[in-house]
C-alpha cells in the first residue's frame, strides 16, 4: 500500500461547498488521506498543499463555469514547483453553459489533466479510477 | 470596529463612500449621488420593483423572475429582452459574475476581453462594476420591467453604488446571507458592517424620495436548510436593514420539497417578520416574499428537470409567494442558454396561472408545521438577542460563534457547521443533529422522532449517509434518498 494522500478543493472564485464535503467524505471512507483546502482555492494553494503533504494527486472541482479560465496553466505551475508528474483530475460544471462533453474533455486533457469528469459523476467513479492510476488494490 | 445595530449618520456614509468609490476606476462616475437620485426619480413607475411586488401581493398573484447574466453589455441586454418577451418574465435580474462577487475586477476584465475574443461568454454573470454607470443604465433603459441586482457579494458596496445610480430598483443580499454561504475567510463583523453601508445608502435614497427594494438571500446554501434557519437569518437581516432606513423588503425561502412544510414556511416567514419588525419599532415597513425553486442538485434529463421546476412553481403559487425565482432545464449543467431559461419561465407561468385561484386549506398538519417553525425560529431569534445583550448585530456575530445559529454545508469558517439536516419519512427537512441550536427538549424530541420514523421505515440507523443520499436524491429522480 503506497502513499494515499490527495489534495482536493474548489478552484478560483467558486464557493460551492457541498460536493467538496462529499468528496472529502467519500475519499476518506475509501481509505485516502484527504487534504481538503476547501472553496476559493488558488492554483498556488493546491500546489503548496500538495508539496507540504507529499500528495500523489490533486483533485480540482469547479462548479460555477469559470473552470476553463481558472485551470489553465496548473500543470505548468506544477512542473515549475517540481511536482510535474503529480496526477491531476478535474470535475464539475467546468465551462459556462451546456456544451458538448467531448470537446470540453479534450480541452482539459490538453491542459494537462489526467482525467476529467462531467457534471453528475459520482465520487465512486473517481475513486475507482484513482485506485487504478495509483495501482492500489482493494 | 464597534459593530452595533444603530442607524449610521449621513456624514459617516459619505466619508466611507469616498474610499468605496476609489476601489475601481468606474466608481468616479457615481461621485455625484444627487445625479443618481435624480435618475432614479425619473424612472417610470413600471420599473419600480417594490411597487410591482406590492401590487402583486394585493392581488394575491405570484410573479415570475429568472436568473440571468452574461459578460458583455449588448448580449446581456439581448438576453434580458428575450426573457421578457419570449419567456414572459414579470421581473428581470442582472446576475453578477463570480469574479466581481469577490471584488476581483482585474479577473472580470480578463473575462470580458476573452469573451469578446471568443464570441461567447466566459463569465457566469454580468460584471456590472467593470461596465460602469452608463452601460448599466443601458440595461435598465432597454427593458420594460423592473430590474434587480442578484449576486453573492460579501462586500457589495461599490456594486450597489453603481447599479443603484444606474436605475436598478432592487438589491439582493445581506451581511449574513452573502457571507456564510459565499465566503471562506471574511468575518461577519466586516460583512455586516459593509452591508450596513449598503442599507444606509438605500435608506438615503429613500429619504430623497427613491424606493429601492431589498432582498436578503433566503436559500443560503440551498442544501437541506431547515426553515427555522433561513427564517432567523432573513428576519435578522430585515431588522438590520430596517434600522438603516430600508422600508421595502422581500424575504426569501428556498423550496424544501414537502408541500406542507413549504407552504407553512412561506406563511410563517410573512407572519414572523411582520411580528418582529413591529416588536422592535420599525413602522411602515412593507414585506413581500420570494420562493426559490429547488436550489440543490437537479436531474440532468431536461424533462425530469421540468418536473422539479413545475413542483416549485406549484408550491410557490399555493404558498402565495409574491414572486418565484425560476430554475431552468439546464440547471444540472450550469449556466443555461436563453432558450432554456425562457422554457423554465414558461413552465412556471403555466403553473402559476393554473393555480392562482386555488388555496391550500388549513389543516391539522399545516398548523402543526407552522407551530413548530415558529417555535424554532423564535427560539433562535430570542437566543441571538440575548447573547447580543439586546443588539441584533452583536447577537448574530456571537450567535454564529456559539453555534446557536448554524447553516448546513456553508463554506465559511465563521459558521459552526455542526448541524446535520435530513428528510423525514414524508420528505420534510428535520435535524439529524441539532448541533448547538437553542432548542428545548420538546423540539429536539420532535426531530428525533421524525428522523427515527424514517430510519425505521428504511431499516437503517440515521447517519451521515442518509444526508448524502438526500443531497443526491432529487438529481436521481426522488425526494427522499432511500437506500436501494
Amino acid at each position: 500500500m503506497g502513499n494515499k494522500t490527495i489534495v482536493t478543493g474548489v478552484i478560483g472564485a467558486d464557493v460551492h461547498a457541498v460536493g467538496n464535503r462529499i468528496i472529502e467524505y467519500a475519499f476518506t471512507q475509501a481509505g485516502f488521506n484527504v487534504v481538503n483546502i476547501g472553496v476559493l482555492a488558488s492554483q498556488e494553494e493546491f500546489i503548496q498543499a500538495a508539496i507540504e503533504t507529499g500528495a500523489v494527486a490533486i483533485l480540482v472541482s469547479s462548479l460555477y463555469g469559470h473552470g476553463e479560465i481558472d485551470c489553465r496553466g496548473l500543470r505548468e505551475k506544477c512542473q515549475e514547483a517540481g511536482i510535474g508528474d503529480i496526477i491531476l483530475y478535474a470535475g464539475g460544471n467546468l465551462v459556462v453553459g451546456k456544451q458538448e462533453w467531448e470537446p470540453v474533455k479534450e480541452k482539459f486533457l490538453k491542459m494537462g489533466f489526467n482525467r476529467v469528469y462531467p457534471p453528475g459523476t459520482s465520487p465512486e467513479e473517481a475513486i475507482a479510477d484513482l485506485k487504478r492510476d495509483l495501482n492500489i488494490e482493494d | 470596529m464597534d459593530l452595533v445595530n444603530k442607524k449610521w449618520s449621513v456624514d459617516k456614509l459619505m466619508s466611507i463612500r469616498k474610499e468605496v468609490l476609489a476601489t475601481w476606476h468606474t466608481g468616479k462616475d457615481v461621485e455625484d449621488i444627487e445625479e443618481g437620485i435624480k435618475y432614479q426619480k425619473a424612472l417610470p413607475k413600471s420599473k419600480i420593483f417594490a411597487l410591482k411586488l406590492l401590487e402583486a401581493k394585493e392581488k394575491g398573484i405570484t410573479l415570475v423572475q429568472p436568473r440571468a447574466g452574461v459578460a458583455l453589455v449588448n448580449e446581456h441586454i439581448a438576453l434580458l429582452q428575450y426573457l421578457q418577451n419570449e419567456g414572459g418574465a414579470d421581473l428581470l435580474p442582472s446576475t453578477i459574475d463570480s469574479y466581481t462577487r469577490q471584488n476581483r475586477y482585474e479577473e472580470a476584465q480578463k473575462g470580458i476581453e476573452e469573451s469578446i475574443k471568443s464570441g461567447r461568454s466566459l463569465l457566469n454573470g454580468f460584471p456590472a462594476v467593470n461596465h460602469g454607470l452608463e452601460n448599466c443604465r443601458r440595461v435598465v433603459e432597454n427593458v420594460n420591467v423592473p430590474v434587480q441586482v442578484r449576486h453573492g457579494t460579501p462586500d457589495a458596496r461599490l456594486l450597489a453604488e453603481i447599479t443603484l445610480a444606474a436605475g436598478f430598483t432592487d438589491y439582493e443580499g445581506g451581511g449574513i446571507s452573502y457571507n456564510i454561504p459565499y465566503a471562506k475567510n471574511v468575518s461577519l463583523e466586516k460583512t455586516i458592517y459593509d452591508w450596513q453601508y449598503v442599507d444606509r445608502l438605500i435608506g438615503f435614497y429613500y429619504e430623497n424620495g427613491v424606493i429601492i427594494n431589498r432582498e436578503p438571500f433566503g436559500p443560503l446554501t440551498g442544501t437541506l436548510v431547515p426553515p427555522c434557519i433561513s427564517h432567523a437569518v432573513a428576519i435578522v437581516e430585515a431588522i438590520l436593514a430596517a434600522e438603516q432606513g430600508v422600508h421595502y423588503l422581500t424575504l426569501g425561502y428556498g423550496q424544501c420539497g414537502n408541500l406542507i412544510q413549504d407552504v407553512a414556511a412561506l406563511q410563517t416567514l410573512q407572519e414572523l417578520s411582520e411580528e418582529y419588525l413591529q416588536k422592535f419599532g420599525y413602522e411602515n415597513r412593507h414585506i413581500t416574499t420570494v420562493f426559490h425553486q429547488w436550489m440543490g442538485g437537479f436531474p440532468q434529463d431536461e424533462a425530469k428537470a421540468f418536473g422539479v421546476i413545475s413542483w416549485g412553481a406549484a408550491t410557490a403559487t399555493l404558498g402565495k409567494a409574491t414572486k418565484v425565482i425560476v430554475k431552468t432545464p439546464h440547471e444540472a449543467m450550469g449556466i443555461p442558454t436563453k432558450e432554456a431559461n425562457a422554457q423554465g419561465l414558461k413552465a412556471t407561468k403555466q403553473l402559476v396561472n393554473m393555480l392562482k385561484d386555488q388555496t391550500i386549506p388549513s389543516s391539522k398538519e399545516l398548523e402543526e408545521e407552522k407551530e413548530i417553525i415558529k417555535k424554532e425560529t423564535r427560539a433562535i431569534l430570542d437566543a441571538i438577542l440575548k447573547i447580543g445583550e439586546g443588539d441584533f448585530a452583536k447577537g448574530i456575530v456571537r450567535g454564529f460563534e456559539a453555534g446557536i445559529i448554524d447553516i448546513p454545508f456553508a463554506p465559511s469558517r465563521y459558521n459552526a457547521g455542526k448541524i446535520l439536516p435530513a428528510r423525514d419519512n414524508n420528505g420534510a427537512i428535520r435535524l439529524l443533529d441539532a448541533g448547538d441550536l437553542p432548542f428545548d427538549k420538546e423540539i429536539l424530541d420532535y426531530h428525533k422522532k421524525k428522523i427515527q420514523q424514517r430510519g425505521d421505515a428504511e431499516g437503517r440507523e440515521p447517519s451521515f449517509q442518509m444526508v448524502i443520499d438526500d443531497i443526491y436524491a432529487i438529481g436521481k429522480g426522488m425526494l427522499v434518498g432511500r437506500p436501494n
